[in-house]
């Protein structure tokens, strides 16, 4: 009996990282010579890569309480800074250096909108996504910039990698996107503006109360998104070898999601990293395992709703219920 | 003997799936524009051809997604495939075709741009297209008017398109392109070209003030024809001409409104024609050429 007791805070907690490993377990099952193997766990870990950039810092605003809808703009607009800069011939990291700044601005500028002029984060970030998406058409004409115009490095730096073994490598990306995980680990957990903003998202009034400075912690977590969206777009320019004055714009959703099945795996209900990061490789591992059993595309889309929708009803549920 | 006719007949029904399994060829299409009629008719084309052929035929859409269909592409190049066929712009997805390339899967174009990491790709020719519906234009204008002309940029075949016919009303003195619009996408480009017109309407609001609307490709040519329809203005001999030639457009200019032209890619043939080149590389290992081209048509009312 206390046994079962047990168990169920431990099901509440790590029940979507279960159902995550049932997840791959039936791939692995269904497709054992091709799923299983390091090649396509270092393809699918490129494949989510740029998303968890944008979902970590993500993670890192919704804790404080807001959200951001403007990233996967940004992210597009700092992807077409960097090439139409490319396209100009400033140098590498010149041109990689404006479109991190860009990214920081635009995340200030949010943070401004939302912590200090009082704006929803939903009408603020909404209004921003549809100036940053109109700033990228702007700066590009509308066009993709592809070939000659960005430099090869850049191309060749999302084929690279650490080399494991014959043929097989870390790849690069996804050593960005571990390097973001610890950097904000680091930030959400071994920091007093982490634990602050903790407090923020967990009670803004209470926290105002105590003293806390909670706009400029709303605006510091901003700006980390606004960078992170930068980092993603930049990501995205180098994995297509092209940039696109629309291309980021599906990430938004995709993070939001992430982070959402993420809040499942605590207790509380709070964004947390390490479930963002089961979010997007739930999202990662789908695509993938489904697209290996040749499952209908638009079936894919369907399933993959109906497993955000199941892994937070499930926690909300199990929280009802406490 | 009975015996053993029932165990050569059940040695025979159990080789042959594999038999057939051996023989058929999985050939992935991929693309992330299947909610558009031009590609729908390719990839139904060439589903169809593909079936008489005997393929497996996996689609994969990405619903405008470019990332994911790299993604996609890599996933299915560790499938080990026979081949692939995408319809995208090819620059926009160098790591998939790479991955492709890595795992020796030939990659086929299906009206993409050309790329050296294509076997080969197959397309309407756009600038003669795009020529085509321009001449006509100013044929109907007798060189003279107002035009009003939606492009898209980001697609480097549409964007071909867009640069002749600008090139060609340039050409003509009197000829005055007096908007280029990118029609928004955010409800599909019928309707973002229906609103970007009734805001040029709105803004030219005296009879004759436009004499034209030029659009790479049908969606907007509609868009533009429904608001000049709901503003009243049908009757100013507003000539409009698009390129694709839907069955929308083909039933609007059936219909003689203010839709006048289009120009037909031949998708089934192109559809057709991909699939037999697939065939002639996975028999020979090679392709007699790399860029194809397929005829395309100007349709108008006496053609329907």
């Amino acid at each position: 009996m206390t046994g079962s007791l047990q168990l169920v805070p431990l099901l509440r907690r790590y029940g979507t990282f279960l159902g995550f490993l049932l997840i791959v377990s039936f791939f692995w099952s269904q497709r054992p010579d091709t799923f299983m193997t390091t090649r396509n766990w270092l393809n699918i870990t490129q494949q989510v890569s740029i998303l968890c950039v944008i979902s970590f810092t993500m993670t890192l605003v919704m804790v404080g309480g807001d959200f951001d809808l403007s990233v996967g703009s940004m992210a597009s607009l700092s992807g077409m800074i960097a090439a139409v800069l490319w396209q100009q011939e400033v140098r590498l990291f010149g041109a990689l250096g404006a479109a991190v700044i860009v990214g920081a601005f635009g995340g200030v500028f949010n943070g401004v909108l939302v912590a200090y002029a009082g704006l929803s984060a939903f009408v603020a970030t909404l209004g921003t996504l549809t100036i940053f998406s109109g700033l990228a058409l702007l700066v590009s004409d509308g066009k993709t910039i592809f070939g000659r115009a960005i430099p090869e490095i850049v191309g060749d730096f999302s084929r690279g990698g650490i080399p494991l073994a014959e043929g097989i490598q870390l790849p690069n990306l996804t050593l960005i996107a571990i390097s973001v995980l610890i950097l904000m680990g680091i930030v959400l957990q071994h920091t007093v503006f982490g634990r602050n903003l903790h407090a923020v998202g967990g009670n803004r009034e209470a926290s105002l109360l105590a003293g806390v400075p909670v706009a400029r912690l709303r605006l510091i977590a901003f700006a980390f998104n606004g960078v992170g969206a930068a980092i993603a777009g930049l990501m995205l320019v180098s994995r297509l070898s092209s940039a696109n004055p629309t291309q980021g714009d599906g990430l938004m959703l995709n993070a939001i999601a992430s982070v959402f099945v993420g809040m499942t795996m605590s207790e509380e209900g709070e964004p947390n990293l390490f479930g963002t990061l089961t979010g997007v490789l739930i999202l990662g591992v789908l695509s993938n395992g489904l697209t290996q059993l040749r499952i209908d595309t638009y079936v894919q889309q369907i399933l993959t709703g109906l497993i955000i929708i199941a892994a937070v009803l499930f926690s909300r549920l199990s929280l009802r219920k406490r | 003997m009975r015996w053993n006719l029932f165990i050569f007949t059940g040695i025979l029904l159990l080789a042959l799936p594999q038999f057939l399994f051996a023989q058929s060829r999985t050939v992935a299409v991929l693309t992330p524009f299947l909610a558009q009629p031009g590609t729908q008719l390719m990839v139904e084309g060439f589903e169809a051809t593909a079936k008489s052929k005997g393929w497996q035929v996996d689609v994969i859409d990405t619903s405008g997604d470019v990332a994911a269909l790299v993604s996609r592409m890599e996933d299915v190049a560790l499938q080990k495939v026979d081949a692939m066929v995408i319809n995208v712009d090819p620059s926009q997805i160098r790591n998939g075709l790479l991955a492709a390339k890595d795992a020796e899967i030939p990659v086929f174009g299906m009206d993409s741009g050309a790329d050296p990491l294509l076997t080969a790709n197959v397309t309407s020719n756009g600038y003669v297209m795009a020529a085509e519906t321009a001449t006509y234009l100013v044929d109907q204008l007798n060189g003279k008017g107002n035009v009003v002309m939606f492009i898209f940029e980001p697609y480097p075949p549409v964007q071909k398109r867009g640069a002749i016919a600008e090139s060609i009303f340039n050409n003509e003195p009197d000829i005055n392109i007096m908007e280029k619009i990118t029609p928004s996408f955010d409800r599909g480009p019928l309707e973002g070209a229906r609103n970007a017109m009734e805001a040029v309407l709105t803004a030219n609001p005296a009879k004759g003030s436009i004499q034209a609307v030029w659009a790479a490709w049908d969606d907007p040519a509609l868009g533009a024809e429904q608001a000049i329809r709901d503003a009243g203005r049908e009757d100013e001999g507003i000539v409009i001409v698009g390129i694709d030639a839907t069955e929308q457009a083909r039933d609007r200019i059936a219909a003689r409104g203010n839709l006048k032209a289009t120009v037909a890619q031949d998708f089934t043939g192109i559809a057709n024609t991909v699939a037999n080149t697939v065939e002639q590389y996975l028999q020979s290992g090679s392709v007699s050429r790399s860029q194809i081209y397929v005829s395309a048509k100007l349709v108008t009312a006496d053609d329907l």
